[in-house]
């Protein structure tokens, strides 16, 4: 039997040698994805030079794989924070291994959705009006808009995650100080803010820690409530419904924990941290995405279920049109992504197999973003008034552009992966202590 | 001001915990902690009250909430257009707005209460002896004393290693 002081070393061995593992691939996947942000970037470059009209939107589709991206996005920061503070606060400790990925995911997640918005404006330079500051005119924002909303529940969102994610980090990074040398030691001490682990230190630190989970909580529910507010307040068949805030945050979580499991398996592998991140994390895991998925067939279900119940509607000339329409392929497949392959995950030894797992969590993915997608582009391209009925085809710079913002993301990604512990190493301490004491009866 | 007392170095916290109980006991009340981990049994034996960060965070919260509808309202009766048909003062819509400020200033007062009061906590209850193994794996237990017995005392509850400092 290992005594406590040897396995907590260990830990922090594992962490430092898991990133040292990272070499010439790691750098060639981080070139790939700069690669991606320039094409993104160029594409942008182009939108901006040549007008929206470059892009497929027009009268009435004016939403279309921006706005698809900027909700997909923010459901892939949705789970991080889900894993992180929601967990923290029932005690559930297969968060321990798996929160820090999460929780980077969603940081890195908020800065690629907050570009959307940005980027949907068509004239990105005057960003700034979005948010409410005094000027001559005394003309202010529509705070009765839920896009204001939005504004402030992303702006929110971003600097309680980041805050959150930072200082989850201080105590590992002050642990990496110590242990290193040169500009990596200058680094981590910038990150650690002069910590020292004293018991006074831990005392405030813990609490606070507590605080910043609970106000991240309602949060999470909050952002999501928000974003699917953006259709639910309008009056356009499709969009106007009660259930979409509980039928976001639900597909928000489902999409964002198949993420972090998408993200985890090659970790693991990578980084050699199978004993850290086990097989019994990614099951877990997978129950959730099982649950989130059934949840989310219940949505689709109960949405078509409100149509048919009534009178002939617009409403359920819409959702007919979203299943046998233009746009019926994209429906069916997001059908079999969301609802029917992740039933697979009922089988224990689905559950446990990276190679089965990481092609169910990709096609949650791809069925996320498709159902997004026809949200936003089956209502408004056949809404109410038949004169008006448009077929929304997005172009190629709308396509590069979402090409690039995975590029954005993952270079993020890679780039923590290099710098910083991809496992908390002082709650994993804590953990193995808890552990041994909870075995010292035992050994008496 | 240089302090002196004597080091100890554990790596159960179980022991560490003990060892503190038992200076506590022997009348040794000034005993500063470093440790890699917020180990609970450490921290109970430390015993120090709670943390109070929780009354600014409330505070913040209950500022941000009424700055948050302040701001909406305000702006709503600068430039009073009408949208929707909704009043002028909308405040079903500006619970929204007042929910998030409250939630960011509430955030943002924790991490400013944080940062201060590990900074003055740090300041108060200095270590005295910086150990590369307090971040690592290894719980320092420091008393402020010249008595000849802490020593012995740490080193009966398994310390691996104690010495004088100062």
């Amino acid at each position: 039997m290992r005594g406590v002081a040897a396995e907590i070393s260990s830990i922090q061995a594992v962490s430092v040698a898991a990133r040292q593992r990272l070499g010439a691939g790691h750098w060639g996947l981080i070139a790939l994805a700069i690669v991606a942000v320039a094409v993104g970037a160029a594409a942008e470059a182009w939108q901006v030079q040549n007008g929206m009209q470059g892009t497929g939107l027009n009268r009435p589709v004016a939403w279309g794989v921006l706005i698809t991206d900027f909700v997909f996005w923010v459901g892939i920061a949705h789970s991080g924070t889900l894993i992180s503070a929601v967990l923290f606060l029932f005690r559930a400790k297969f968060r321990t291994a798996v929160y820090r990925v999460s929780e980077a995911m969603t940081v890195f997640g908020v800065m690629t959705a907050g570009l959307f918005p940005i980027i949907h404006l068509g004239r990105p330079w005057f960003f700034y009006w979005l948010f409410p500051y005094p000027n001559q005119r005394q003309l202010w924002v529509n705070f009765r808009s839920p896009l204001m909303w939005d504004v402030f529940a992303v702006s929110t969102y971003f600097i309680i995650s980041a805050t959150f994610f930072w200082v989850g980090m201080v105590p590992d990074a002050a642990a990496l100080r110590d242990s290193a040398t040169g500009g990596w030691r200058r680094f981590y001490a910038l990150f650690s803010v002069g910590w020292r682990g004293t018991a006074e230190e831990w005392r405030h630190y813990t609490r606070s820690y507590l605080f910043f989970a609970a106000l991240a909580t309602p949060l999470v529910i909050s952002v999501h409530s928000v974003v699917s507010w953006d259709f639910a307040v309008s009056i356009l068949p499709g969009w106007h419904s009660t259930i979409f805030p509980p039928y976001f945050v639900a597909g928000a979580i489902f999409s964002g924990v198949a993420m972090v499991v998408m993200l985890l398996i090659p970790i693991r592998k990578v980084l050699h941290l199978e004993g850290v991140i086990k097989l019994s994390n990614l099951d877990l895991l997978s129950r959730l995405v099982l649950l989130m998925s059934l949840v989310v067939s219940y949505s689709y279900i109960t949405e078509f279920l409100l149509a048919f119940y009534g009178k002939p509607s617009a409403e359920r000339d819409t959702l007919v049109y979203r299943a046998t329409g233009d746009y019926a392929l994209l429906f069916w497949l997001m059908v079999l992504c969301n609802c029917v392959l992740p039933l697979l995950l009922f089988s224990k030894r689905v559950r446990v197999s990276p190679i089965i797992l990481m092609p169910i969590m990709v096609c949650v993915n791809v069925g996320m973003w498709l159902e997004r997608f026809v949200i936003v582009v089956t209502s408004l391209s056949h809404d109410r008034d038949p004169f008006s009925w448009h077929l929304y085809k997005p172009h190629l710079v709308e396509g590069l552009i979402t090409l690039g913002s995975f590029g954005w993301f993952f270079l993020w990604f890679l780039l923590f992966l290099k710098v910083l512990p991809a496992i908390s190493i002082a709650e994993l301490k804590e953990e193995v202590a808890h552990v041994h004491s909870d075995e010292e009866p035992a050994h008496d | 001001m240089i302090e002196t007392g004597v080091l100890g170095l554990f790596a159960e916290p179980s022991q560490a915990a003990a060892a503190i109980r038992s200076l506590r006991a022997a009348g040794l009340d000034d005993v500063r902690v470093a440790m890699p981990a917020p180990f609970p049994e450490v921290m109970d034996a430390v015993g120090k009250p709670r943390s109070g960060v929780g009354v600014g965070v409330f505070m913040g919260c209950v500022l941000g909430l009424i700055g948050g509808l302040g701001l909406c309202a305000a702006t709503s009766l600068a430039w009073p257009l009408v949208v929707g048909g909704k009043p002028i003062l909308a405040w079903p819509t500006f619970l929204v707005i007042g929910f998030e400020c409250a939630v960011l200033i509430g955030g943002s007062v924790t991490h400013l209460m944080l940062a201060y009061t590990t900074a003055t906590g740090r300041a108060r209850n200095r270590m005295p002896v910086a150990d590369l193994r307090f971040a690592t794996d290894r719980i320092g237990v420091f008393v402020l004393t010249q008595a000849p017995g802490a020593a012995q005392l740490l080193t009966d509850q398994g310390a691996e290693e104690v010495r004088r400092v100062g």
